[in-house]
């Protein structure tokens, strides 16, 4: 045994020497090889990948070392302690790619799936490869907290499954949302709509406090319209950079300086997260090729990442109303170290919030600005961890004070991170901790059990209003 | 030269996969296109003007008002080849009787 280890050790350590960027490179290639793929296509991905990892932390580099100063300043002319810089979901997800424990969840997550397919426990096969990264940062965090492999693989698995049962719940809400037939075959396995059960325990709640609310409903696009390029990317690097830039008494041109340094970053932040989408394009076809034949043509429902829904109008309102409100929230919400930035736009929140509601857009926004400190807390928590993985994959630049933190304000999936935590600290043997574990744990399962029961009444009404109509 | 233009969430997944199968399989048919891929959220009046056909996901409110050809692209998301056919036949369709 001694002796495969040190042999593996050989073989292994000078590729692991070369740092993330080329090991993905080769790592990747490879195993879209394994899966069918030819080499050029699979290099391709490869390359592709070793450029975005080196491109992002380029990035971050720019950002961090731009704003780490006048944070500093910000914090000490306004007493508020927000020092994490909010970087948004690109960096994150391509610090997670650049971890080779990404396709090893990957793996694991196409044989539950095909798994849960052939018991007829789904209908669901799940093609959206990419966001594998979403269980993936949920297993490294376990890890990060203390588990080991095998613990952070079993949560992987317990919320993995749950979200596939999700996709099956959800289908038929998105086909009264689409105006599709029932032939359509999209759903989605998103992380974010992870959040659905807490969402409907408030839109409960909504029911019996807010429901006078609900005539207030607003046309979503034409708010849209007229928010017009306020929303976009780089103006609310410009305006953030300068709401920071003046509450850390800075003179005109250093405001000048981080608003246009903060609007380049968020514009290349999303450029370069299509770079390494490309990256996993050929492996997300041959892992999806290589189901298809094993599933002998049976008819299955697919799941896609969620932006088939992003043609609603509903989703971008409350997302554009959302933003100053969770401005606010961080300002003065005990815990939060997050001043939000990258991921001011809130998408990891308002799919769900989209889902439960059935785009009742005021109730969006009510029980989206009441959840909104769930992911501020949660995006604090894995910073420390976020930032060490950035680091551990060539991602962060060096120079940088040590101090400095990265994470995400709106990342999918924030409940999944408490559960990490929990069970990460639980297995190093803390009593209080698999204590904390065992009901959070019990608490996550059996709200989904709950919501779960609810959606199953709601489809059952729209299988009666379909037959009626037939 | 036809001037597609496809949306989603961020701009950089579904719709990037969207964009590069249309102008693969488009080129394949002998015809000469350029697609690009935004955020949803940006799309409007104004936009779609600069385009021919507009090639979203599935049912896209912005796009409530306007009379260009529409092409719901979803199916070429499934990675099931056969699948996208349907969708390859209508956006040839809609690209025929722009006649250009």
């Amino acid at each position: 045994m001694n002796e495969l280890i040190s042999f593996a050790n050989i073989v292994f350590t000078p590729f692991i020497n070369l740092g993330a960027a080329p090991l993905m490179m080769v790592v990747l290639t490879l195993v879209a090889m394994l899966v069918g793929v030819k080499f050029s296509k699979a290099l391709e991905g490869g390359i592709k990948l070793a450029i975005a990892l080196t491109g992002i932390g380029a990035i971050i580099g720019i950002l961090t070392g731009a704003f780490a100063v006048a944070l500093q300043a910000f914090v000490k002319s306004t007493g508020i302690s927000l020092t994490i810089t909010d970087v948004g979901w690109a960096p994150l997800a391509t610090i997670t790619w650049g971890s080779p424990y990404t396709l090893y969840f990957l793996l694991v997550m196409v044989i539950v799936n095909l798994v849960m397919l052939a018991l007829k426990k789904t209908d669901t096969l799940d093609v959206d490869i990419f966001d594998i990264w979403h269980l993936s940062i949920v297993g490294l965090f376990c890890i990060f907290s203390g588990a080991n492999l095998f613990v952070a693989t079993v949560l992987v698995i317990f919320i993995g499954v749950l979200k596939i049962i999700n996709s099956d719940l959800m289908k038929p809400t998105f086909n009264d949302l689409l105006n599709a037939p029932d032939t359509n075959p999209m759903t989605t396995t998103h992380m974010n709509y992870m959040m659905n059960p807490i969402i409907m325990v408030m839109n409960n709640i909504y029911d019996v406090l807010f429901f006078w609310l609900d005539k207030y409903d607003f046309d979503a696009a034409e708010l849209n319209k007229k928010i017009g390029f306020w929303g976009s990317k780089f103006a609310i690097g410009v305006y953030l950079g300068v709401f920071i830039g003046l509450l850390a008494h800075q003179d005109v041109k250093s405001i000048c300086g981080l608003a246009f340094t903060a609007g380049v970053c968020l514009q290349l932040f999303s450029l370069i997260g299509s770079w390494f989408i490309a990256a996993v394009e050929p492996l997300s076809q041959g892992i999806t090729d290589f189901a298809n034949k094993r599933l002998n043509g049976r008819v299955f429902n697919i799941g896609l990442d969620w932006p088939f829904i992003a043609g609603r109008a509903e989703m971008w309102a409350a997302a554009n109303v959302l933003a100053p409100i969770m401005l606010l929230e961080a300002l003065v919400l005990p815990g939060n170290g997050l001043l939000p930035l990258g991921g001011i736009i809130a998408m990891g929140v308002t799919p769900a919030l989209l889902i439960v509601t059935r785009a009742r857009v005021i109730r969006m926004i009510v029980i989206g600005a009441f959840e909104l400190p769930v992911f501020l807390w949660s995006g604090t928590l894995i910073a420390p961890f976020v930032t060490a993985t950035a680091k551990a994959v060539g991602a962060f630049p060096t120079g940088i004070s040590a101090t400095t933190l990265i994470s995400h304000t709106t990342m999918e999936g924030p409940v999944e991170k408490f559960l990490a935590f929990f069970v990460g600290n639980a297995a190093k043997g803390d009593i209080q901790y698999i204590m904390y574990a065992v009901i959070a744990l019990v608490v996550y399962f059996g709200l989904f059990v709950w919501y779960a029961k609810k959606m199953k009444k709601r489809n059952a009404i729209y299988a009666a209003a379909k037959a009626t109509k037939n | 030269m036809i001037k597609i233009l496809t949306a989603c969430g961020a701009g950089v997944n579904s719709s990037h996969q969207i964009k590069d199968a249309l102008e693969k399989e488009m080129s394949n048919r002998g015809y000469d296109v350029q697609c690009e891929a935004v955020m949803v959220k940006d799309v409007n009046d104004e936009m779609l003007s600069k385009y021919d056909i507009f090639a979203p996901i599935a049912q896209t409110d912005a796009a409530k008002n306007t009379n260009m050809p529409i092409v719901d692209c979803g199916p070429i998301l499934y990675r099931i080849p056969a699948m996208a056919v349907p969708v390859y036949d209508a956006m040839e369709a809609a690209i025929k009787k722009l006649k250009k």
